[in-house]
């Protein structure tokens, strides 16, 4: 038994190790898929939705996040569809209203074709990706931070509120964290959001040449190339 | 608070983090509420972070991590007891014992919780006082049930300080 397996991503036949997620799988073969909760030590648990791909079976096509989806032998993704961009777009979208103040966020919006943002700024500072807890608990085992409670009021927190002793001060939650870093015009305020979309006129600089980010920072540091859309 | 009592739940469950949900009902019984301290002896005993079992306390509607009062009232708020009145309840209570739903008294003899439904529609609005259900209630009713409680627990307070001296 091989410990390898041939999938097709966009028409390109791709070989990786078995058990890869097919997100790894397509950013090492240099096809771009946005992410923001995805980070390739951690365990995936697919809560931005924004690496949503489709995956074809005996001519069906099924949308599915591609961080959570495991590489199987003969798998055919296709990442580019417009069924895809369109649904990743809308994504994209309601991120920047629930959080406008991450240059991340803006960043991976513009990336997506996002233009404007037709839903209201809730501007919570959080989309809830997970990455401080995911690092926290699995890179330096302290668990300090969590999901707690349910439905619209889940929110990162610290046990009982307060910072445990067993919390080793490294703010790890801190350096994953896509809100660390304002828009590039300083943060907003409350009611003043807005969709910054500044980098847009420099995506179609990059358009031309293969595998070139729009010049921004934190695209590098979310390995987040260009979505270049099957033509 | 009597670490003793906790000691003796745990003590079967020493190690086995999946028993946690039990663990935390028993105390909950105890106490009416799941103090911070025990929490943290239930983390430290069964194994289990202390980051989840603030979260599985959380997430329960069941289990309250603040103080809870002697006597708990939960008022429908389902469609049909809604239509019959019971909003007027919430009014009443606020007005009798100054707290809002969710909230104890600071006496600490009442809490009062909303719930969504029973499902006795038919008997609505529905009042539910210490696990006993109460039917077509109005605000009078209510009145009469809490004043009788009251009175009760002056009684039993009483009682209890004759049999202490």
């Amino acid at each position: 038994m091989s410990d390898y397996v041939t999938l097709t991503i966009n028409g390109s036949n791709i070989r990786v190790p078995k058990g890869t997620n097919v997100l790894d799988a397509a950013l090492e073969y240099g096809i771009c898929i946005p992410h923001l909760c995805h980070m390739s030590d951690l365990t995936p648990i697919g809560a931005c939705r924004l690496c949503i791909v489709e995956v074809v079976e005996n001519g069906k096509s099924e949308v599915t996040a591609s961080c959570t989806l495991e590489a199987k032998e003969g798998m055919t993704i296709l990442a580019h569809t417009d069924k895809i961009l369109k649904a990743r777009k809308n994504i994209a979208e309601m991120l920047v209203a629930e959080a406008p103040n991450s240059r991340a966020i803006q960043d991976v919006a513009v990336r997506c074709g996002v233009t404007e943002v037709r839903f209201p700024f809730r501007n919570k500072n959080c989309v809830l990706c997970g990455r401080c807890i995911r690092v926290c608990s699995e890179v330096w085992q302290a668990n300090a931070l969590g999901f707690v409670g349910r439905g619209k009021d889940r929110h990162v927190a610290l046990p009982f509120h307060n910072r445990p002793e067993f919390c080793k001060r490294c703010w790890s939650c801190l350096e994953v964290c896509p809100m660390t870093i304002t828009p590039c015009d300083g943060p907003m305020k409350e009611g003043e959001e807005y969709f910054c979309g500044k980098c847009e006129s420099q995506l179609t600089m990059a358009l031309g040449s293969i595998d070139t980010c729009v010049q921004c920072r934190l695209g590098a540091g979310f390995g987040c190339l260009r979505a270049e859309p099957e033509k | 608070m009597d670490i003793a009592q906790i000691d003796s739940i745990l003590s079967s469950h020493a190690g086995k983090p999946d028993r946690l949900v039990e663990v935390l009902q028993d105390i909950q019984d105890i106490y009416n509420y799941l103090p911070e301290k025990a929490l943290w002896k239930v983390s430290e005993t069964l194994g289990a972070p202390v980051i989840e079992v603030f979260r599985v306390a959380n997430f329960y509607k069941a289990f309250s991590l603040q103080q809870r009062g002697r006597h708990l009232i939960t008022l429908c708020m389902g469609t049909a007891c809604h239509v019959r009145g019971a909003p007027r309840f919430i009014d009443e209570i606020k007005g009798r014992l100054n707290i809002n739903p969710g909230e104890t008294s600071c006496d600490k003899s009442f809490t009062v919780e909303t719930v969504n439904c029973v499902g006795a529609c038919a008997l609505g609005p529905v009042v539910i006082m210490n696990g006993e259900y109460h039917d077509h209630m109005t605000s009078l009713k209510l009145r009469k049930m809490i004043e009788e409680t009251e009175e009760k627990d002056k009684e039993n307070a009483i009682n209890g300080e004759d049999k202490h001296s």
